[in-house]
């Protein structure tokens, strides 16, 4: 079902015929192939349910397929030990919905937390938060605390949270879902920007318009299965998409 | 101070400061319950010091009948003498025995009493309690010998009581020490529940495994550290009290006889830190691999 590689360019993720069933319910995801580029920015697609977050989480380490291999950097991460799976994830970026901000913390503390909880010195930390809050446009509401902040805001923290450690992936689960179509566009321009830097990105959306107009590669889910791989897709079915 | 230790401080600090109430109530039974573990071991140590000065002070008897010929009175001293179980016999003439009994008996008997009915006796030191016993055994029933004497019941009756306080203290202290560690579970518990969004996001930007539990073991660790020193502190402060209590001019009484001497206490202090630190330790272990999915 993927589309063929007509370029070649070093594959940043890769599934074979992944499969997933949670206990007691329908497959999550089946016999899931596909690759994405070093680099790409890829949406995924599809109704509640279909497997997004299965997908992601799978990307994540955070479950495991029941068959099939998932490689990322070249690195076969379903058969990775248990306490290896944190270095795995420091390569990982991730933003969610609900951003998942710590309440307690500010803006600059909230970023910072991400490269202190790794170990990375004080001097680092000092050089690098500055610089990525910059790049999300935050750099005078360091001082703030989430509650100060507005939705799109609180979301650029995440981005910047998640990118602070320079991933090369960065995985998104519906970044824009809370957020009025204005704020999205500002929230889809930081992360093709992230995008640019060289970091691929995996973004799940329901955000139509967003990924009509981005005309970037849409994977289409269903019911766990896959259904459509587009380079420059449109949300909904598109028979002019191109096919690499 | 490195990063990570200065993240450590940090956290576990936090993490103390928000569960203050169950920590309080966590340290306050380690610390009753290391109190009584500690005074079981003050009492057996005691114990074991008195029955040593008892054993000391316990004389077993030989008495010799009136009419035992000198030939027996010599073969039962020659015997005492090569006997691997008792120390110091002395011998004790029929005149001798008669002048104790003037302070022992009351007159009316006394005055009836004459010094060829009195029995002479070899007064023997046992090498330990039961040695007692031995005499007894060996020499009642021998040609001559009239009675084997020493406080048997007496040395019996106190052992068993100071053993059963011990192992009644014991249980008390056990019970109270699975309450302290349950206590200490509970209290990691609340703060992996009320750290659980940073643990989260620590897991999600890659934070090691030990990265996230060591400020929780470390919180354990000081609750059943804490217990222990403030258990440690009561221990003192008692055996202080005993020994300003305690009668120097009464060596006999047994508050005196159960007196710890300072490498005794210091003992019962390291046991009591340690079972409290373990303590802390297993109640955290417990909940980490309960409650912290890492």
């Amino acid at each position: 079902m993927g589309p063929q590689r007509l370029v070649r360019t070093p594959l940043m993720i890769q599934l074979e015929h992944v499969s997933k069933t949670y206990k007691g319910s329908q497959p999550a995801l089946k016999d899931i192939s596909l690759f994405i580029d070093k680099g790409e920015f890829v949406f995924l697609v599809g109704a509640s349910g279909s497997g997004k977050t299965t997908f992601l989480r799978l990307l994540l380490r955070e479950e495991l397929p029941d068959s099939g291999k998932i490689f990322e950097a070249g690195r076969d991460i379903v058969n990775l030990p248990k306490w290896r799976v944190p270095y795995l994830r420091r390569n990982l970026g991730c933003v969610f919905q609900d951003f998942r901000l710590l309440q307690n913390k500010t803006v600059f503390e909230n970023v910072a937390f991400a490269l202190e909880v790794i170990g990375r010195p004080k001097s680092v930390i000092r050089s690098q938060v500055p610089q990525v809050l910059e790049l999300v446009g935050l750099a005078d509401k360091a001082a703030r605390f989430p509650s100060e902040l507005s939705g799109g805001e609180q979301q650029r923290v995440a981005i910047a949270r998640a990118f602070v450690n320079r991933p090369l992936i960065l995985l998104a689960d519906e970044p824009t879902g809370n957020l009025d179509p204005k704020i999205s566009e500002g929230i889809m321009q930081l992360l093709d920007r992230i995008n640019k830097t060289g970091t691929t990105v995996v973004m799940a959306t329901h955000d139509k318009a967003l990924v009509d107009r981005m005309r970037l590669r849409v994977i289409e889910l269903d019911h766990g299965s896959l259904i459509r791989d587009q380079l420059r897709g449109v949300y909904g079915i598109d028979d002019a998409g191109a096919v690499r | 101070m490195s990063n990570y230790a200065e993240y450590v401080v940090k956290e576990t600090s936090s993490n103390l400061w928000r569960n203050r109430v169950t920590t309080i109530a966590a340290v306050v039974t380690v610390m009753i319950s290391l109190f009584l573990v500690g005074a079981s071991l003050v009492l057996r140590q005691g114990a074991s010091n008195a029955e040593v000065q008892w054993h000391r002070g316990t004389q077993v008897r030989v008495w010799m009948s009136p009419a035992a010929t000198p030939q027996e009175i010599a073969a039962v001293k020659v015997e005492l003498s090569q006997a691997p179980y008792v120390t110091d016999c002395g011998y004790r003439t029929q005149l001798d025995n008669y002048q104790e009994a003037q302070h022992l008996l009351p007159p009316s008997v006394f005055n009836v009493l004459k010094v060829s009915k009195v029995p002479s006796s070899f007064n023997c030191t046992p090498l330990t309690g039961p040695d007692a016993a031995v005499v007894y055994n060996e020499f009642i029933g021998r040609p001559g010998v009239f009675n084997v004497t020493a406080p048997f019941a007496t040395l019996r009756n106190d052992q068993r009581y100071i053993e059963i306080a011990q192992w009644a203290v014991l249980v008390v202290a056990l019970l109270l020490l699975i309450s302290s560690a349950v206590l200490i579970l509970n209290t990691i518990r609340m703060a992996i529940l009320a750290r659980r969004r940073e643990v989260a996001v620590m897991k999600l930007v890659g934070a090691t495994n030990w990265f996230i539990r060591i400020p929780f073991i470390f919180e354990g660790l000081i609750q059943g550290l804490l217990g222990s020193l403030l258990a440690t502190g009561l221990i003192i402060g008692g055996e202080e009290l005993w020994r300003t209590l305690a009668d120097p001019n009464n060596p006999q009484a047994i508050g005196y006889q159960m007196l710890l001497s300072n490498w005794q206490l210091l003992w019962t202090v390291v046991i009591v830190v340690v079972v409290g630190v373990a303590i802390g330790s297993i109640g955290s272990a417990i909940a980490i691999r309960r409650f912290l999915d890492v």
